[in-house]
């Protein structure tokens, strides 16, 4: 900044990627992580019937990438024109490689869509039996290379952003595995919460014993990545000094502390575990920490969007 | 499940893994073509030269037909307060990086290399409006033109002038010789005899985007 010579002025001013991308951001990180985690499940338990959490997955998995690509394609100056995207390969853009991605994930969910809920699908559109007969031997395959897609899909989503070299806050190699594991975590949230609320899941079931098993472990890896970024910010350069700004601001101190600590950390810590048992078990309080969870992945996505743009270099 | 599987299926995590971080990362890219007839095009700004009439910016946008309150090149005034009378002002606009940053993400390659001149410009009809080259920019000097919704950067007028033999619109326009434009890969240019016997700089280097912009700097009025 006290170089010989410089420009402050810019042509393009404020925060360019705003909240459909932030939302977008959210709902990769959902789907990525609900197909995640109802895939594993099924395969440690080595599941033969279509279990409540395998259909919430699938149902998660398809419906939010899908309604995801409405935000991505909606934020575009010229959404008319997004089939350039599609023959103008330039395979040296995240952005390009995460279409290919999700050119091949978004049919992938919607198979896997379609083994969770091939009974009740033959039972209105019986000529599908054939495909049914098709698709049946591949499924150990095909839910493997969704596994595969899911991570790289909430992974993406993070090179996307810290490839900006403009942005400290972007630009940090730990933003792509912040991604992956905030993403597993709104995936379990809203797995959870669709398993029990339309699939009669029981809410002390195995699978939801495990979804609440796992909910803490990936918990602290989130708060440890998030912890690491804020040192990577406060011990680093001029420039990543005037970053770490975004943490205590008053225009972002809210959003972070109030969003992101205190929705997806404080809240389930203190509904789950400080509160005791009553409060733990209650299906109430479970629909409330979930989504206060899902709010702070929000949160934590806004956060590093339009922190990351508001202190650049 | 046995123990067996489940080895094989971590394995099969832990080598996925490896093959999708090598593969995420690895971008080279948009490197000018080397050979010995290539064009390499730069511009000098000389700040002790320019006076801030402005002049360069009209005629930019004139010809560019850039719309009205948008530009592809200013000049900001960047006068210490504290010494008003040592005027300094420093040009904006598209650093033409060598490592471009904007190619690079381009998913359209709308943003692209030139073949013929190797001038970072546009190809407004792929451009989707993305924006994902304005926020890889790290020098925040390009813009969505409201009029044809694509993004847009100083190209040198490679588009508009520099097709019609002439030198960029600013370069016209300069009644100072404050801006100097020429081809690096060209011994006997105005812009390499100028290079070998001043000193410049360049902006940001130290992100290694290698710009094609000099700068020299004011010295100092007085003794």
């Amino acid at each position: 900044m006290d170089g010989a010579m410089n420009f402050t002025i810019g042509f393009s001013e404020g925060v360019v990627w705003g909240w459909p991308i932030a939302a977008y951001l959210l709902l990769a990180g959902i789907s990525g992580g609900a197909m995640i985690i109802s895939i594993v499940t099924r395969h440690f338990k080595e599941e033969v019937e279509n279990s409540p959490l395998t259909k919430a997955g699938s149902l998660i998995g398809f419906v939010t990438i899908a309604f995801g690509m409405v935000f991505l394609v909606g934020d575009l100056h010229k959404p008319l024109y997004f089939w350039k995207i599609l023959i103008n390969y330039n395979f040296h853009s995240v952005m390009s490689i995460g279409v290919i991605a999700i050119s091949v994930y978004i049919p992938l969910t919607a198979v896997m869509f379609f083994y969770a809920f091939e009974k009740e699908i033959l039972k209105y559109f019986g000529f599908l039996s054939f495909v049914a007969k098709l698709l049946r031997p591949l499924r150990p395959y095909v839910e493997f290379i969704t596994l595969w897609f899911a991570i790289i899909i909430c992974a993406y989503t993070g090179f996307l952003i810290s490839v900006l070299v403009r942005f400290p806050l972007l630009n940090t190699a730990l933003l792509p595995a912040l991604f992956v594991v905030s993403g597993l975590s709104a995936g379990n949230a809203a797995s959870g919460i669709i398993a029990t609320k339309f699939f009669k899941e029981d809410m002390h079931s195995f699978d939801m014993k495990v979804l609440h098993r796992i909910e803490w472990p990936i918990m602290i890896a989130e708060i440890l990545l998030v912890f690491m970024l804020a040192v990577s910010l406060v011990v680093g350069n001029e420039y990543q000094k005037h970053a770490f700004l975004a943490f205590t601001s008053n225009e972002f101190g809210l959003l972070f502390w109030g969003g992101v600590v205190g929705l997806s950390f404080l809240i389930p810590i203190i509904f789950n575990l400080l509160l005791g048992k009553f409060t733990s078990h209650s299906r109430a309080v479970y629909y409330f920490t979930a989504l206060s969870v899902i709010a702070g992945v929000f949160c934590l996505r806004m956060f590093i969007l339009y922190a990351g743009q508001t202190f650049g270099i | 499940m046995s123990n067996d599987g489940r080895r094989k299926f971590l394995k099969g995590i832990g080598l996925g893994s490896l093959v999708m971080s090598v593969g995420s990362y690895g971008v080279v890219a948009n490197k000018p073509t080397t050979d010995k007839k290539s064009k390499h095009y730069a511009m000098i700004f000389d700040q002790n030269k320019c006076v801030g009439c402005t002049d360069c910016e009209i005629a930019c946008a004139k010809v560019n037909k850039v719309p009205k309150g948008q530009f592809r090149m200013i000049i900001e005034d960047k006068t210490d307060p504290k010494k008003p009378r040592e005027r300094r002002m420093v040009r904006v606009s598209c650093q033409q990086c060598v490592e471009a940053p904007c190619v690079q993400v381009c998913p359209s390659k709308a943003c692209h290399r030139d073949n013929l001149t190797n001038i970072v410009t546009m190809n407004a009809d792929d451009c989707i409006g993305c924006l994902y080259c304005i926020v890889a920019c790290p020098y925040n000097v390009r813009f969505v033109n409201e009029e044809t919704h694509a993004a847009e950067n100083c190209n040198f007028c490679e588009n508009t002038n520099l097709k019609e033999g002439k030198d960029p619109a600013c370069i016209e326009a300069c009644k100072y010789e404050a801006i100097v434009f020429g081809d690096l890969n060209d011994e006997k240019s105005k812009i390499n005899r100028i290079l070998k016997i001043k000193d410049s700089l360049r902006m940001k280097p130290e992100l290694g985007t290698k710009p094609s912009l000099r700068y020299i700097p004011a010295v100092r009025l007085g003794v």
